[in-house]
């Protein structure tokens, strides 16, 4: 399409920006538009395929980056500043009066996210200690967000990740767990081929 | 019972999890991410000299950030949002405080049909023809067509006149247009 010559300039200029808010919109320019001259269609088809172009100029770019070794990773990782996220100090009782030993909030989110994990099929999102953890023998409710398996009995699976969470703040905490609240937030598919071996819900 | 790799996860419990201080849950995010999101700080910086920094601040403010984050259904949309920005900090850094507007710098000459000839795919094409541009031109043209933002949300991002980002980015497509089509 012929554009180079100077007094066209505005001219196509404007027709750029016409077309173009239209798609931006959402919206195809009417038959009537495209018709009414030749450059009206070349632009809008020239706008359509940049417009594809552009939307997969990112991925073409991911895909044709050579394959490379995972000092990316560790490098964003190290810079992580982890202590952000302790959270509360709960205290552990010692026989000794004079050791002052504490387990933070984050260990045992950690605990729950661990322990939710091993359900077959599940994982834990946000979870959230309430009640006063810093007072030992307080009543503490676990309210944890998770994601099933799709496929899995929803009933079933809460009453599994409950389970799993309790005995193990049991085990591992001196925590007066109330209750375990379950929320299924979300339900998600396999991935990873290596895994398509259907694990029953009992394990 | 048969623990599933926690890559199966949904980028909303990764960053729930992350949010929480989940190491794992955030690595799997950096490993599904960071790949587009360099891609998209290069396609923004015009090179790929500075784009592993970009992804690396990114992903440090995004831990910082992530408890903070409304909706973690969107979490990959965000991030590509805050790449865009660190690209920009950077570019602007590079350029010492000059206004965006000012170094709105010629473009080099169109390539010769030889030159186009070579480009192959359409990638490459796409990426020679973008080469003609003026950094501003490129970057309004990135934020808009890659990135998805709106003209007065580049026109903030840029910390450009409105009307400014509608003359860079009508001049960017009309130039994108003769580049590309003279060889088609």
């Amino acid at each position: 399409m012929a554009m180079t010559s100077r007094h066209d300039d505005d001219a196509d200029n404007d027709l750029l920006e016409q077309l173009s808010e239209i798609m931006d919109r959402g919206e195809s320019p009417t038959d009537a538009f495209l018709n009414r001259a030749p450059e009206n269609r070349i632009a809008f088809d020239a706008l359509t395929r940049f417009r594809a172009m552009a939307k997969n100029i990112l991925d073409d770019d991911v895909a044709s980056e050579p394959e490379r070794d995972d000092s990316w990773v560790t490098g964003i990782l190290s810079n992580i500043h982890r202590e952000a996220r302790a959270g509360r100090s709960i205290p552990v009782s010692h026989p000794s009066p004079k050791a002052d030993l504490s387990l933070t909030e984050g260990a045992v989110r950690g605990l729950i996210r661990s322990a939710g994990d091993a359900v077959a099929g599940t994982f834990i999102g946000h979870c959230r200690l309430e009640g006063d953890v810093a007072t030992p023998g307080s009543p503490v409710t676990v309210n944890v967000e998770a994601s099933m398996f799709w496929g899995e009995r929803m009933p079933q699976t809460a009453q599994q990740l409950r389970e799993a969470i309790t005995t193990s703040l049991l085990h591992h905490t001196e925590l007066n767990i109330v209750a375990v609240n379950v929320t299924i937030t979300d339900v998600h598919l396999r991935r990873n081929p290596k895994d398509e071996d259907r694990s029953a819900p009992n394990g | 019972m048969e623990r599933a790799p926690l890559g199966d996860a949904a980028d909303s419990i990764l960053a729930a999890r992350a949010a929480d201080g989940d190491l794992r849950a955030f690595e799997v995010l950096v490993r599904r991410h960071g790949p587009l999101m360099r891609a998209y700080a290069t396609r923004i910086l015009g090179s790929n000299s500075d784009s592993d920094d970009v992804v690396q601040e990114t992903f440090i403010t995004a831990w910082e950030r992530l408890p903070e984050l409304q909706d973690p259904a969107a979490t990959k949309a965000w991030l590509m949002r805050i790449t865009s920005r660190k690209a920009i900090d950077r570019i602007r850094a590079r350029k010492q405080d000059q206004p965006l507007g000012e170094w709105d710098a010629p473009a080099p000459e169109s390539e010769s049909p030889h030159q186009r000839a070579e480009a192959a795919s359409q990638r490459e094409r796409l990426t020679r023809a973008l080469g003609t541009l003026s950094e501003a031109q490129r970057q309004c043209w990135t934020l808009r067509e890659i990135g998805g933002h709106s003209y007065a949300e580049i026109a903030e991002e840029l910390d450009l006149p409105p009307s400014t980002v509608r003359g860079l980015l009508a001049r960017a497509r009309q130039k994108l247009m003769q580049e590309m089509e003279e060889w088609r």
